[in-house]
């Protein structure tokens, strides 16, 4: 019988082996890094149609969160301002800051039309999951816990990967992320105690729910 | 076959004498023979209805492929379960396929630790039954859910959500057992596939032939060092399989037994299940190989009429088991006197799905009892009929189960029938011809029979000296001395060792003894399957795969119990239905399936590692007769590091041992 192969292959195969093995785990690692919220999501930074900066106004100006969003308290949802919101201060006719920016244009035009600026959804969770901002301020869960320092950003992004495990880091957690009600929109509150979260959660019977139907109705 | 062919066997320990049963029937006793009749299969051209049938189960198979595509992009609503039968034929064909498979497991594993030398007949193609029925059922838990890419969510990877597979569920043990069995069964097919790919390859006579099997036979030789550990690993392998087989029925029954449904909620279901799934895999293994023998009159002397009367025998004992089951169940729902049970086994024997109760009792009970006469055992379309039968039985034996306990469940309110969608027919229907597909490729295209084993178990393979049979005399193939050797390109210039040929395997463990015991180290025997005493003959001891093995059993052993405390109790805390973190007695089955689990990928690794496979150039592949360890040739091989090596002297003892056809070969 003369053989089939070549003397060297045995050599090659082992070689080839090595490779894929090696490929293999470099690939399996990369997967778990590349394909989880904290990397696809965070950072998500669209170019929104107006350039509305929050460092201007929340930051600078330190506009309160609720000027704007103004259901956050008492709604599931927070709620994007209405062009009319931004024309208390923007209105060439009113207070005309800035009033005749060609930057504002968009925002003129949807006040005079009625018809929304049509802004870009940064922090989004899926339908299946049900989150009222209300019960989280109400709680005494910052702002900036979940969006990040948005008195900082000139264009917002997300900060954090609002996966979730995320969720259930701080339901786990909840002691962490607590502060006083008056202070939950305060992007620079610094707690006063290290007790002071865990007090609040013992003091209001806070229990966050861990149950699937919690969040999954 | 005459009692005359039972032929007396020496153990050659201790002087007693069995009586040793001739499996294969004397026309074939010929080591040669066997290697020809069962590869030719693969190697001619088919016969003329292996095309029309191939591709009638391809165009059944691309039906089948065509449903789940609608499936997929519709939406399960295109089947017809609803609530409140939520779950209907996906579940019914998974377990049937699922239960097809074990027949192969048992008599691959538990008759081989049993010494049922008769399995080496079927085992390759129960084997191959097994991997292919697992395939099929494997389908219905990838498509069930429609949105199939979120397949993943079965498998306990980390993840962004925190929470974890609930491993005190017996969906996620069927999950392991499953994909457990598959793995295993299938490192213990291609096990014993190693050494006949070998043959194939030594066999081939064009290039591409050649190269295909060079590559799947990883380079195996039949080198005596490599069945030293391949005997014991084959062994563990088997010993694993065994309680797989108990295991594996036994957690698909705890879907059903370990919820409230009246009709599912009961102990038992897994003997239950496990005697079922014995039953309808020999029903599916003779309903097959009945056909395959009657296309193919050479094997019929291998898998013989006796093989028949055995798988029959198992099928009457299990088809029994499973009819008292029947009546066991209705036994216990009237002594537990709990009304929704009783009201259940009325329901089953009079209600709404009646007839499938008594298809399903006839089918499984009565029709088989007809086994008791042995025309019907031995002849084979009267076996056919009956396993016809055996697997249409226990098609809706799953079907009663599953469809009749849920359409009338506790809450009145809720009470409906199920009808079948026409995507539901076709999906099953498919699966069929999944199946069918790959059973015609396989027998087209590999080894249906296990020809080293077969050969292992003849009369006189077995070197007992003067008790044992003598095989008949084969004429020895002499090659020229000058046309021995064929040197391939890039030699080294220096002698790898020499080799000598043998013509029956007592001749060169007397030869390889004599050497032994002269002294030589580096000696080993090229044979087409492991001759008795032959490790022993070149010096060796006992293989160290164990070890390699035990390493894998503590490895997945402790695997699973991190992993499931882990995940559950700290990595991703998680309370279901009420159970404490500490409730460990839920973790079992997932210890037991990963042991099993990572000592066979060990086992197997080990196995790869000790024999340096794979070794597709071997400097013996220079020696012209080579090709014939994997078919009938005997070889004893000196290495030129050996001590004791001396060209002339040793080629003189070799010759004078009985050996002809002896080169010196380059390294």
């Amino acid at each position: 019988m003369p053989a089939i192969f070549s003397r060297s292959i045995d050599t090659t195969i082992r070689q080839a082996g090595l490779a894929a093995g090696l490929a293999v785990t470099l690939f399996v690692l990369g997967f778990y890094y590349y394909v989880q919220p904290s990397y696809t999501r965070v950072g998500y930074q669209p170019e929104q149609p107006v350039p509305f900066s929050h460092q201007i106004h929340a930051g600078q100006l330190g506009m309160d969160c609720r000027y704007c969003h103004q259901n956050v308290e008492n709604s599931p949802h927070a709620t994007v301002p209405t062009s009319q919101t931004c024309m208390n201060c923007h209105n060439p006719e009113k207070a005309n800051v800035k009033g005749a920016s060609p930057l504002l244009s968009l925002v003129r035009e949807s006040y005079r039309s009625g018809k929304p600026v049509e802004w870009k959804k940064i922090h989004k969770i899926p339908e299946y999951a049900y989150f009222n901002h209300s019960v989280h301020v109400a709680r005494g869960v910052g702002c900036v816990s979940c969006h990040g320092q948005i008195n900082e950003m000139k264009v917002v992004y997300e900060e954090k990967a609002l996966s979730m495990g995320w969720c259930l880091h701080c339901h786990y957690n909840a002691e962490v992320h607590l502060r006083p009600r008056e202070e939950v929109t305060n992007m620079l509150y610094k707690s006063t105690s290290d007790s002071e979260g865990a007090d609040l959660k013992q003091k209001l019977g806070i229990n966050p729910p861990n149950n699937c139907g919690g969040c999954h109705r | 076959m005459s009692s005359t062919a039972e032929t007396a066997h020496g153990s050659g320990h201790s002087g007693e004498t069995l009586p040793r049963i001739q499996w294969v029937e004397p026309i074939q006793q010929d080591f040669h023979k066997i290697s020809q009749t069962i590869s030719s299969i693969t190697e001619k051209a088919q016969p003329d209805w292996w095309w029309p049938a191939f591709l009638m189960s391809a165009t059944i198979l691309l039906s089948g492929v065509m449903s789940a595509v609608y499936l997929i992009s519709t939406g399960v609503g295109v089947w017809g379960s609803n609530i409140p039968v939520g779950w209907a034929f996906d579940i019914t064909n998974f377990v049937f396929w699922i239960g097809i498979g074990h027949a192969g497991t048992l008599i691959s594993a538990i008759l081989f630790l049993f010494r049922q030398k008769w399995r080496t007949s079927i085992n390759r193609f129960s084997e191959a039954m097994t991997i292919f029925a697992v395939i099929c059922a494997g389908v219905y838990p990838g498509i069930h859910v429609g949105r199939f890419w979120y397949a993943w969510f079965m498998f306990p990877l980390p993840n962004a959500n925190w929470i974890f597979q609930n491993f005190r569920s017996a969906l996620l043990w069927d999950l392991f057992a499953v994909s457990t069995y598959f793995t295993i069964s299938l490192l213990f097919w291609y096990t014993g596939l190693v050494p006949d790919l070998a043959t194939l390859r030594d066999r081939a006579t064009n290039k591409y032939r050649k190269t295909v099997f060079g590559v799947l036979s990883f380079g195996w030789r039949g080198s005596t060092r490599h069945w030293r550990h391949y005997e014991i690993a084959y062994l563990i392998l088997a010993g694993f399989s065994t309680p797989l087989v108990l295991s594996v029925h036994s957690v698909v029954s705890f879907d059903f037994a370990t919820s409230i449904i009246p009709g599912w909620h009961t102990t038992i279901f897994p003997p239950y299940f496990v005697a079922g799934a014995i039953f309808g895999g020999f029903g599916m293994v003779l309903q097959c190989m009945i056909p395959v023998r009657a296309m193919y009159p050479g094997i019929r002397h291998i898998v013989t009429e006796r093989h028949m009367d055995v798988m029959a025998k198992f099928i009457l004992a299990t088809g029994t088991l499973v009819g008292y089951a029947y009546a066991m169940e209705f036994f216990i729902a009237w002594y537990g006197g709990d009304v929704n049970e009783i009201q259940t086994f009325i329901d089953r024997a009079t209600g709404n799905y009646w007839w499938a109760y008594w298809i399903m009792v006839s089918c499984n009970l009565f029709i088989p009892q007809l086994y008791w006469m042995k025309s019907w055992r031995t002849t084979p379309w009267k076996s056919f009929i009956i396993v016809t039968f055996v697997n249409i039985g226990m098609w809706y034996e799953r079907f009663v189960i599953i469809v009749q306990s849920l359409h009338k469940d506790l809450l009145p309110g809720s009470w409906g029938n199920f009808y079948p969608s026409y995507v539901d027919w076709i999906q099953m229907f498919g699966d069929f011809g999944l199946f069918f597909t790959l059973t015609l490729l396989f027998i087209r295209f590999l080894p249906m029979i296990a020809m080293s084993e077969v050969k292992g178990v003849l009369p006189f393979s077995h070197p007992h000296g003067d008790h044992s049979p003598q095989p008949p005399a084969t004429p020895k193939v002499l090659v020229p001395a000058d046309e021995l050797v064929l040197k391939a390109e890039g030699g080294k210039g220096v002698n790898w060792g020499i080799v000598a040929e043998f013509n029956t395997p007592a001749e060169i463990r007397h030869a390889a003894e004599t050497l032994r015991d002269a002294g030589y180290k580096s000696l080993d025997a090229y044979t087409p399957y492991p001759v008795h005493g032959m490790v022993r003959a070149i010096g060796m001891t006992r293989s160290p795969v164990p070890w390699i093995t035990i390493c894998g059993s503590i490895t997945g052993l402790s695997t699973a119990i991190i992993m499931q405390f882990g995940l559950m109790t700290w990595w991703y805390p998680t309370i279901v239905q009420g159970k404490l973190y500490r409730a460990w007695e839920a973790f079992i089955p997932i210890c037991f399936e990963l042991t099993v689990l990572i000592s066979g990928i060990f086992t197997v690794l080990g196995l790869i590692g000790l024999c340096g496979l794979p070794r597709l150039f071997h400097p013996l592949d220079q020696y012209r007769r080579m090709s014939a360890s994997t078919d009938n040739g005997f070889f004893l091989t000196v290495e030129a590091k050996d001590p004791m090596y001396n060209e002339a002297k040793t080629t003189a003892k070799l010759q004078e041992l009985g050996g002809y056809n002896i080169a010196v070969v380059e390294a």
